[in-house]
């Protein structure tokens, strides 16, 4: 089940708030998110989600385990028995159709390539066990000793298919000490329909820019390639943020505090910068649990650096081009390293927001292609030798029949909002009439966003197919 | 002093006092701005709960010519592949009171406000057009060999650089083809390949962009070619490619955005052997002032088939009534196909006629299922006040079966076409040139073509399609029903 669509919004949700204020303890409450949960999952993966209560038994046994064996060899042992299933079923489930794929390719041969469907936000989830294992293991947080309460971090339903990876660290002491304040109702209230109205009103429209410029990368100029594919990082940025904001508003109207995925990252000025502000929950994970390993030795700084963003591609798909994509920013904050902070400061702000720029729109172009001859074609195209031209009539009525949507979404890429909030955060009449005018504002976009959704045939986030 | 001192403490208390009342109330009248917010928030979210659940569901959707989902039927099978329980959501989603009137209300008033028409010719762009694509494999004959070129000078050349431009334009061929599927689906004319992805709305017109195939138009050619050499010369065997209004009403500026249907036609032309072409191309160009194509529709209105079906009743010299020996019915309000796929304000906001011809004489219509079986009578023509949407099949039926028409004309002549929907509007202007016709879609044909042809005695066989027909991938039906 998807956020963006009307069965969910007018539904599911207002039956499980309902249902969630009804009822009258923390551990009621918990229980009916969990209920709630497991049928949301189960909604879309009706066998799947046997799977995941699996992955919950394993790791919340672990997690006991590891505890029970502190000090002693077991527990290093458990915690890499726990981290080995969770990437052995994050293996067979997302990659081992592109594995043998490879493997006959390379070697001629002719294995069976299994074609399993892939388990919605098993990405999502296996990271947040592993994180869960880890810090176990670390003794960053105590282990979970109740299973419920444990399937209700897993399986909590704003963040259990596309993120953001919550650690539990960031709710362990949520899960049975919170509440809903009119504060946290209010602000979760307009942060959803934020990101809902990211989702359909913008992101939706820009991905039939996308389609059909890219779609036909063999008949774009070069002006069109640049066009698809600034257009394809707002379409993204949209559409996986706008999940984001849909999942931390929910959280929070059931009490739960979810650290921030995005922070604007288009106004960074070098790449480093842009993956402190893009899906940080998932730039932190690798920080913070793959650069410790230690297998490159001295070495560790830039082998830990290239692993990580080798991780990253691999992360976000089963493909050749996402692995590029990953290489392809290790390159850039790898020389952003050997440049150094403080040479870099110097370079001028206008020179660095266009390196940066031009940067994130190749790298969204790769993303865009996983069939690598268009990622040739767009390759050739972008760096102007593509042969059909600077622009082409279609791309200027395309820019021109959506001026005023592109116009909407690059301004809502910068801070507005939180400018609009700091300006008038010490005038109490402006604060008043701010908060007047989000009332209104909220109420106007879920209604424009909910007629908007009457005419979406399929509208699914992007991020589920990681 | 200290009277003083007690003063000035009385003071500090009262401002004090002051300070906590003030502040005491902003946060009070914060406390209410967020119980309003959130009381305004959830009285939409009840709104919708309500509307959701409570108000009557639409269950059939007229501007995209199709059934809304139902509630799906539970099975174990249907639960555990995810079938059923998305089935739910889906049924939620898609009946949504008022569902048409909403829609209307996004194409007319939010989706124009995404950007500006381009032009004086306020385009609007849907799709990426075939603007600069590479050259098919095969190149064109330059002389096309059995077209004949239009008898008398059009009327509108010397005013319309478009049409001209588009007949004498030689320039971007290509090997992409805008159709998307071969599988059969009536009433849906994009699975049905006979309309494009890429579509442009013009001075208030849908022109569906065309990408050709000189390949393929050849391979129809052989196609058609193998029905005459297995029929011999006791079947006529005629290839009528009917241009669509991309040809005749894209604006000037714009004609690099489509490739040409002349060309393509007459590609297909110097492939036929003993086939005889009619030229609908020309023709139409001679009535191109006239309402010959829908403008919110991917058909040809019945006008334009009226002057299609004369052609080829010159070119296989049988009779021909004129337009007054019809009953002229006009329906007014059409907004048809175009309008679905687009869901253009242009083209919303401005319907137009559908008119049509009802034969005044006496026809005796048999339909059958595409396998040729069971048999029952009914009207030439559908009566459309019976029909709840307005489109081109209201008038002329669906495409998934065999219909037989016996006329009052007794010249021994007995016609098969093997057609797409354009050739539906043929069927009752052709009711005075032949004894018997029987109506077959390529697509939807379930028996052996060169057995049904010599079973029902055919004298004449007409293929009837558009270019996307012709040079999508329905010109395969063509030979699969020779052969299966």
């Amino acid at each position: 089940m998807v956020f963006s669509r009307l069965f969910f919004l007018y539904l599911f949700f207002p039956i499980c708030i309902v249902v969630y204020a009804a009822v009258g303890n923390i551990k009621n409450k918990n229980t009916v998110l969990v209920i709630f949960s497991l049928i949301f999952y189960a909604w879309g993966e009706p066998v799947y989600v046997l799977l995941m209560l699996l992955s919950a038994v394993i790791n919340y046994s672990a997690g006991l385990l590891i505890d029970r064996f502190r000090g002693r060899k077991l527990d290093g042992f458990t915690t890499f028995a726990a981290v080995f299933y969770n990437l052995l079923m994050l293996v067979i489930f997302k990659y081992s159709g592109f594995i043998v794929e490879n493997i006959n390719a390379v070697f001629s041969a002719d294995f069976h390539v299994p074609e399993l469907q892939l388990p919605i936000g098993i990405s999502f989830y296996t990271f947040q066990t592993i994180s869960y294992i880890i810090d176990c293991h670390w003794e960053t947080v105590k282990p979970q000793k109740k299973f419920k309460n444990f399937l209700l971090y897993l399986s909590l339903f704003p963040q259990l298919i596309a993120g953001p990876i919550v650690r539990y660290s960031t709710i362990e002491g949520e899960i049975e000490n919170r509440k809903t304040t009119s504060a946290d109702l209010a602000y979760g209230l307009n942060r959803l329909i934020l990101g809902l109205s990211k989702k359909v009103l913008l992101a939706n429209q820009l991905s039939i820019i996308v389609d059909d410029i890219l779609g036909g990368i063999e008949n774009a100029s070069f002006v069109g390639a640049w066009y698809g594919a600034a257009v394809y990082a707002l379409q993204i940025y949209f559409d996986f943020s706008g999940y984001s904001d849909m999942a931390i508003g929910m959280g929070r109207i059931f009490g739960f505090h979810f650290d921030e995925n995005f922070n604007h990252p288009f106004i960074c000025k070098d790449i480093t910068e842009f993956w402190q502000r893009w899906h940080i929950s998932l730039s932190t994970f690798f920080r913070d649990y793959l650069l410790y390993i230690p297998i490159f030795g001295k070495r560790r700084k830039y082998g830990g650096l290239f692993l990580v963003w080798l991780c990253t591609g691999i992360w976000h798909g089963a493909s050749w081009n996402f692995i590029i994509w990953g290489l392809y920013y290790g390159l850039f904050v790898f020389l952003e390293m050997k440049i150094g902070k403080k040479r870099m400061k110097k370079i001028p702000v206008v020179i660095r927001q266009i390196y940066s720029k031009i940067v994130i729109v190749i790298g969204f172009g790769i993303f865009y292609f996983e069939d690598l001859g268009q990622l040739g074609t767009f390759f050739k195209t972008i760096f102007g030798f593509g042969g059909n031209g600077f622009i082409r009539l279609t791309e200027k009525i395309s820019v021109v029949n959506n001026m005023y949507l592109l116009i909407i979404a690059v301004i809502c890429c910068f801070p507005i909002l939180a400018g609009i909030k700091k300006i008038t955060e010490k005038s109490f009449p402006a604060k008043t009439v701010v908060s007047f005018a989000t009332t209104f504002a909220s109420a106007a976009l879920l209604i424009l966003s909910s007629i908007m959704l009457v005419d979406a045939t399929t509208n699914p986030f992007l991020y589920f197919r990681f | 002093m200290t009277d003083n001192n007690n003063e000035n403490s009385i003071d500090i208390k009262i401002e004090s006092k002051r300070k906590l009342s003030s502040r005491r109330k902003r946060v009070l009248v914060n406390h209410y701005m967020r119980i309003i917010n959130i009381f305004v928030i959830s009285l939409v979210f009840i709104a919708g709960f309500v509307y959701l659940l409570v108000f009557e569901r639409e269950t059939v959707s007229n501007e995209e010519n199709r059934n809304l989902a139902k509630f799906p039927e539970f099975s174990i099978a249907s639960y555990l592949s995810g079938d059923y329980t998305e089935g739910i959501a889906e049924y939620y989603d898609d009946t949504v009171h008022n569902r048409s009137k909403i829609k209307e209300f996004i194409s007319s008033k939010l989706l124009p406000l995404k950007g500006k028409k381009y032009g004086e010719d306020e385009i609007t762009l849907y799709g990426s057009g075939f603007e600069n694509q590479e050259e098919d494999e095969t190149e064109p004959t330059t002389e096309p060999v059995t077209t004949e070129p239009p008898t008398t000078e059009p009327v509108e050349t010397s005013t319309d650089a478009s049409a001209v431009t588009a007949a004498s334009t030689t320039t971007a061929e290509t090997t992409t083809t805008t159709t998307t599927t071969t599988v059969p689906d009536n009433n849906n004319p994009a699975a049905d390949g006979e309309i494009a992805n890429n579509i442009v709305v013009a001075n208030n017109r849908g022109l569906m962009l065309y990408g050709g195939s000189f390949k393929n138009g050849l391979e129809y050619a052989s196609y058609v070619n193998a029905y005459k050499e297995q029929l011999g010369d006791s079947v006529n065997v005629y290839s009528m490619v009917c241009p669509t209004a991309v040809s005749y009403y894209m604006p000037e500026n714009y004609l690099d955005l489509t490739a040409s249907e002349k060309d393509n036609i007459d590609n297909i032309n110097s492939g036929l052997v003993n086939v005889t072409p009619i030229d609908v191309y020309n023709t139409l160009l001679l009535h191109k002032s006239e309402d010959i194509y829908s403008r919110t529709d991917h058909h040809w209105q019945p006008l334009g088939a009226y002057y299609a079906a004369q052609a080829f009743a010159e070119a296989a010299g049988v009779p021909f009534a004129d337009l007054s020996e019809y009953e002229t019915i006009t329906l007014t309000g059409y907004v048809g196909t175009l309008y679905g796929y687009t869901k253009s304000d242009a083209l919303l906001n401005n319907p137009e006629d559908f008119v049509y011809y009802k034969p005044l004489t006496n026809t005796i219509t048999t339909r059958y299922t595409t396998a040729f079986t069971d048999p029952y009578e009914d009207s030439l023509l559908l009566d459309p006040q019976y029909m709840s949407n307005s489109s081109y099949y209201m008038v002329f039926g669906g495409d998934g079966q065999i219909t037989h028409v016996a006329t009052e004309c007794t010249n021994g002549r007995t016609l098969v076409i093997f057609k797409d929907s354009y050739g539906n509007a043929l069927l009752p202007v052709l009711t005075s040139s032949f004894e018997n016709i029987y109506l077959c879609d390529v697509r939807y044909f379930d028996i052996n073509a060169i057995s049904f042809i010599q079973e029902v005695g055919a004298t004449d066989l007409l293929f009837a399609m558009n270019t996307f027909s012709a040079t999508g991938d329905n010109y395969k039906y063509i030979e699969e029903n020779r052969t299966k």
